[in-house]
């Protein structure tokens, strides 16, 4: 596609000026981050990708309405992403989702899992790995939020704190519970990593 | 999986969506820090008036009237200022977290950073005079408002605990004694022999004062020390004191 050449070695912040002017270019921005968000909201919200989908697609159309509001002094991908999670919140509060369980894949889980607990994604913790994930689902939005962020998605404090709309302090506040919920959890049911 | 991106870009073509336009975010952006700064300017409303109030309430007299510190406090502090101070310190803190950066601020430092401004302010207006012009406007125009704030002439309109305000009407009858009529215009026989007059204060008609003393019958009360009702020259006019 002729627009998408022109995306190449330009900044999200940079299309968003030239979507401004011409809406072609919104197609790049969506490209990017079509994996990334419908991953993300795959994984705060347990829905099933039919409806993750729907939700995505809401989310570009809001982000698209709302572009005149995104403010080139912050990253376009924090932004995006705490629109993804405000929206997927709502259809979340709207019941428009169907809970299911989602399953990861290997790495991000392995991510998470190495980053609070300290263990490594060996072929024994396989097993249990589908009773982790369980447990991961159960825990409050608010520390899957934190822990999904910071370990799958990789963002630091400040940009988890744009995306969420929280100061750093507690943010890292957030996180600290979550690892201890989650390790909490793990005892309760008995597994041992 | 569906190409998602193509198919939202076509629905963005075909219903003709475009972006909410500049000045209408402008414009939202504007109106949150005006009701920030509005909440601020109220909040420091509330607290001249905070000001005026504890400042014109006597709060050494507690002793007369054999009540603790503690009490007195309990029943003098201006609540209904206080709640305003309080509710409109939440107001600029719910409008700060709106803003653009706001989010990235902790709560108690927006709620110290509004109150101090609020404070601050306040305190310039009740210096300037404005909390006694508001409460003048807020006494005669509020309807039930003087008994929502406990006021001087609440707490020395109490004869009965050995408190009376008034002004006086005739001196000399007998020597040293004087007619006042007090601020619900009942008229007393005072019996002033041994009174300590403060503030370099001397018995003259029309004066306003505040009596601390004896009720002795309806229309009878000794005092035993008289203070002028303005605290501090030229400050509180209210009741109108000349």
């Amino acid at each position: 596609m002729v627009i998408s050449s022109k995306c190449i070695n330009k900044t999200d912040e940079q299309i968003v000026v030239l979507t401004l002017k011409n809406q072609d270019y919104y197609l790049c921005l969506m490209k990017r981050y079509e994996d990334k968000l419908l991953n993300y909201i795959l994984k705060i919200s347990n829905t099933s990708r039919e409806d993750a989908e729907d939700i995505l697609q809401e989310v570009f159309i809001k982000a698209y309405q709302n572009l005149n509001d995104f403010d080139l002094n912050f990253t376009f991908s924090n932004w995006i992403y705490s629109i993804a999670r405000n929206t997927t919140i709502s259809a979340f509060r709207k019941k428009k989702v169907r809970p299911q369980t989602v399953s990861w894949e290997d790495k991000d889980l392995n991510n998470l899992l190495q980053s609070t607990l300290d263990i490594e994604n060996t072929s024994h913790q396989k097993l249990i790995y589908k009773h982790i994930l369980k447990i991961i689902n159960q825990l409050p939005l608010k520390y899957k939020d934190v822990l999904i962020l910071k370990f799958v998605e990789g963002k630091d404090y400040q940009e988890i704190g744009d995306i969420l709309h929280k100061p750093m302090g507690t943010v890292g506040t957030l996180i600290n519970r979550a690892k201890k919920s989650l390790k909490q959890e793990l005892k309760k049911e008995d597994i041992t990593l | 999986m569906k190409n998602l991106s193509n198919e939202v870009f076509k629905k963005i073509k075909d219903n003709n969506i475009k972006p909410k336009p500049r000045w209408y975010f402008i414009t939202k952006n504007y109106f949150i820090w005006s009701i920030f700064g509005i909440s601020i300017i109220l909040g420091s409303f509330a607290f001249s008036m905070v000001l005026f109030i504890i400042k014109q309430l006597d709060w050494d007299i507690y002793h007369y009237m054999g009540d603790s510190f503690i009490k007195t406090l309990f029943i003098s502090l201006p609540y209904l200022w206080l709640i305003f101070l309080f509710l409109f310190t939440g107001v600029a803190y719910y409008n700060f977290i709106h803003t653009k950066r706001g989010y990235r601020f902790k709560l108690i430092s927006i709620l110290l950073i509004s109150l101090i401004i609020s404070i601050s302010l306040g305190t310039g207006l009740y210096f300037n005079g404005f909390s006694e012009r508001l409460e003048k406007i807020f006494s005669a125009k509020i309807p039930y408002y003087n008994q929502l704030v406990y006021s001087c002439e609440e707490q020395w309109m109490q004869p009965e605990r050995g408190l009376l305000a008034g002004t006086i009407i005739e001196i000399g009858f007998p020597e040293n004694n004087f007619i006042l009529r007090d601020l619900e215009n009942n008229r007393w026989e005072i019996e002033a022999s041994k009174v300590i007059w403060k503030g370099k204060l001397s018995p003259t008609t029309n004066l306003k004062i505040k009596l601390i003393g004896k009720l002795i019958n309806d229309n009878n009360f000794k005092a035993t020390e008289i203070r002028p009702w303005q605290k501090g020259q030229g400050r509180f006019m209210m009741g109108g004191n000349r």
